[in-house]
């Protein structure tokens, strides 16, 4: 019996989300509506794939970090940069599961040249910090001012790798084209 | 002044703040999309409430199932002003409400009792539903 022409066609794609685990993977806009609509979608898979609690709330938090993060700082946005709210940008997020049950948790996004460097060392930091150090740093910001340029507390890396297994992996892929917005890419083990 | 009431949404929480009874509630989940936004004005009438010479308790109850990192900063901030007021002589319970099984929840919790001493401080663990 001939394989269906659709099933050629896409067949492939997605014997590749379920060969790499793929539970949940959006790209496209990113607005706060969608993101709490992806968040419960998301919070539902973990319940009924009866995931530990304890795993299924980290998971949520890092994936509304993550997600918020998109809405405020992707480079690709739809509504114009001093609009301070109903945001809408695009990226996207993927969560995938490992053999041995654990998650891992990416997302991708644009984002301006010249807060790379800024993210860069950042995350680099963040690397370099032992999960105390991490738990002492959220607590020290928790008690500051917001910093210059951010839209939330400034603590939502810090929130996710708090909560991760191991430290944060970050990449930035240099834009196609001249002018273009290098690609930032991260990665959270939970 | 009046009562502020805040209706939630699936992304941010009740506010029920009843000025005139001396009772204030902050119900459900909360990231907002500008956490600063949401909170400012709760902050700054609550400040304007604790401003008013007053000597009734007041009684504060907080059950919120998740907040997100900038949530988690405007509620220290709120709690910050409540504690000040303990501190000027106010008495102010805060009913903590939190899963049992959320150690984050439980965690920052315990991290108010610590930091807003002059606070009464209840946990309140609870079960699945």
């Amino acid at each position: 019996m001939r394989a269906s022409p659709i099933a050629e066609k896409y067949g492939p794609f997605l014997d590749l989300a379920h060969q790499h685990q793929v539970i949940f993977y959006y790209v496209g806009y990113f607005s706060q509506n969608i993101v709490a609509a992806m968040a419960e979608a998301v919070k539902l898979q973990l319940e009924v794939a009866g995931v530990a609690g304890p795993t299924r709330r980290k998971l949520f938090s890092a994936f509304i970090e993550m997600a918020q993060n998109i809405i405020h700082y992707s480079a690709d946005a739809l509504t114009p940069p001093n609009q301070g709210n109903g945001e809408l940008r695009h990226g996207s997020v993927c969560i995938r599961q490992e053999s041995d049950g654990q998650f891992l948790l990416l997302c991708a996004n644009p984002i301006a040249p010249e807060t790379a460097h800024g993210l860069r060392a950042k995350l680099d930091a963040l690397r370099s910090m032992t999960l105390e150090e991490i738990k002492l740093a959220y607590r020290q910001t928790l008690r500051e001012e917001a910093p210059e340029g951010s839209k939330g507390a400034g603590m939502g890396f810090l929130t996710v790798a708090r909560d991760a297994r191991e430290p944060l992996e970050f990449d930035f892929v240099p834009a196609e084209n001249a002018g273009g917005s290098p690609v930032f890419y991260l990665k959270a083990a939970l | 002044m009046d009562n502020l009431y805040i209706a939630p949404t699936p992304s941010s929480p009740e506010v029920d703040f009843r000025f005139d009874a001396h009772r204030l509630s902050l119900r459900g989940e909360s990231y907002p999309e500008n956490a600063a936004a949401f909170y400012a004005n709760v902050i700054a009438q609550l400040k304007t409430y604790l401003a008013q010479p007053q000597e009734q308790p007041i009684d504060v109850q907080i059950a919120l199932a998740y907040f997100n990192s900038s949530s988690t900063k405007m509620l220290f901030n709120l709690i910050e002003a409540l504690n000040e007021a303990a501190q000027a002589g106010r008495q102010v319970d805060l009913h903590w409400y939190h899963d049992e099984e959320d150690d984050t929840l439980f965690e920052f919790g315990q991290e108010l009792r610590d930091d807003f001493p002059a606070l009464r401080f209840l946990s309140h663990p609870v079960g699945p539903t």
